[in-house]
């Protein structure tokens, strides 16, 4: 960042400073600018990948709350009718019908 | 020796030769996708309805049914405009079985249906059907005959706007059964001819149509069991190219019937009728299409019937 600072503007002529110029050295090799584009693409393909997760995951749990819920709820129900009946069929001690 | 007498053929036999003479009458042509229709057109509705059947007598019932919701107005634009509306329709029916059949519909903001079906003779069925409005060319009209033979249907048709057309389903054999229609619209200068077939067995019913406005309709219906049905419909339409592949299931159990429905176009609905009571139904219905980020949620009461 602070190179990238310096380097942009009005810069002061290169003074012989040792550590600076290693870190310039740094910042400005390749590799750390790659990685830098690197970094930034990766964050940019997270953001939209995030998105379009959250967005298809809204889409399939809206979906599910409209087509399976009521078919679980309605299932159960159906399954306790029955179970109910099973269970007056046996205390009257008539056979269940079916 | 006397010459042997021929043995009846075998059970399997019977069962692969067919009787062509003995086939079983097949459904109207404007039925043919009925059972995919029941599962995957239900009448889907946003807002509030209430329906309440009164039964005369044996023969004469009456039918009020309020409903308030909003209603989409069709417009050029993608964005789809609703105005809230909401109406009372008063309704009679009366029905001598099963050779008449008067049925009437009236709302509060000027329209009007009505249809009768009436048996002419033993194989000749005359329907009407007409829808009124107070705006002008919004109204319709429409004569049918109908004529039932052994194994093949016939239908003759005459609406307004000088419309004509014809159909005749013919079965093939035990289970398959082939059609073929003809319609001639005047006031619109268009013309086509359509051909569809059915296969049906008790436990599946495959059905195509081709029509030469450029439609292919193909349908799937799978009896799973007695309850469960599931049904495919794929929808082609070869000028305007556009196509919709759909796919719904359809529950029919003690205390209700519920049905969903999902298709390619991002549209996901469903509609549950729920039995709460001897003649009180509860109904459901909902509808979200992700893809216009329309979302529509209805709820009902029935009363009678």
């Amino acid at each position: 960042m602070a190179s990238q600072g310096r380097r942009g503007g009005v810069s002061l002529p290169d003074r012989p400073s040792n550590s600076s110029s290693v870190l310039a050295k740094i910042s400005r090799s390749s590799i750390v600018v790659r990685g830098k584009e690197a970094a930034g693409d990766a964050a940019f393909v997270a953001k939209k990948l995030l998105r379009s997760t959250g967005k298809a995951a809204w889409i399939a749990g809206t979906t599910f709350l409209v087509l399976v819920v009521p078919l679980i709820v309605e299932m159960d129900r159906e399954q306790q009718l029955n179970d109910l009946e099973l269970q007056q069929a046996s205390l009257l001690g008539t056979p269940a019908p079916k | 020796m006397a010459t042997p007498v021929l043995p009846p053929p075998p059970p399997a036999a019977v069962d692969t030769v067919v009787d062509y003479f003995n086939l079983p009458c097949p459904i109207p042509f404007e039925e043919l996708h009925r059972e995919a229709m029941m599962s995957l057109k239900p009448d889907l509705f946003e807002g509030m309805r209430f329906d309440f059947t009164k039964m005369l007598n044996q023969k004469f019932t009456l039918n009020h049914s309020v409903f308030m919701g909003p209603t989409e107005i069709p417009s050029q634009s993608t964005e789809t405009i609703k105005i809230p509306t909401a109406h009372y329709e008063f309704g009679s029916t009366f029905i001598d079985h099963p050779r008449l059949l008067l049925w009437g519909r009236i709302l509060t903001d000027g329209r009007l249906n009505a249809r009768v079906k009436c048996d002419l003779s033993e194989n000749l069925t005359f329907k009407a059907n007409a829808q009124l409005t107070n705006e002008p060319h919004m109204s319709h009209g429409m004569f049918n005959f109908d004529y039932k033979g052994k194994d093949y249907r016939s239908q003759f048709q005459l609406g307004n706007g000088a419309l004509l057309g014809a159909s005749y389903i013919q079965s093939v054999t035990q289970h398959l059964s082939l059609g073929g229609e003809v319609f001639w619209a005047g006031q619109h200068r268009k013309s086509g001819v359509g051909y569809a077939a059915r296969y049906n067995t008790d436990k599946m019913v495959a059905t195509g149509q081709v029509a030469s406005t450029g439609m292919v309709l193909l349908s799937y219906v799978q009896k799973v069991s007695e309850k469960v049905s599931l049904a495919s419909e794929f929808m082609c339409n070869y000028l305007s190219r556009d196509v919709t592949a759909s796919f719904g299931y359809d529950y029919i159990l003690r205390q209700c019937r519920l049905r969903g429905k999902i298709d390619s176009n991002g549209c996901v609905a469903a509609f549950l009728e729920e039995r709460l009571n001897m003649g009180l139904n509860f109904i459901l219905s909902a509808e979200l299409d992700h893809r216009k980020k329309d979302y529509k949620f209805g709820f009902g009461l029935t009363v009678g019937e």
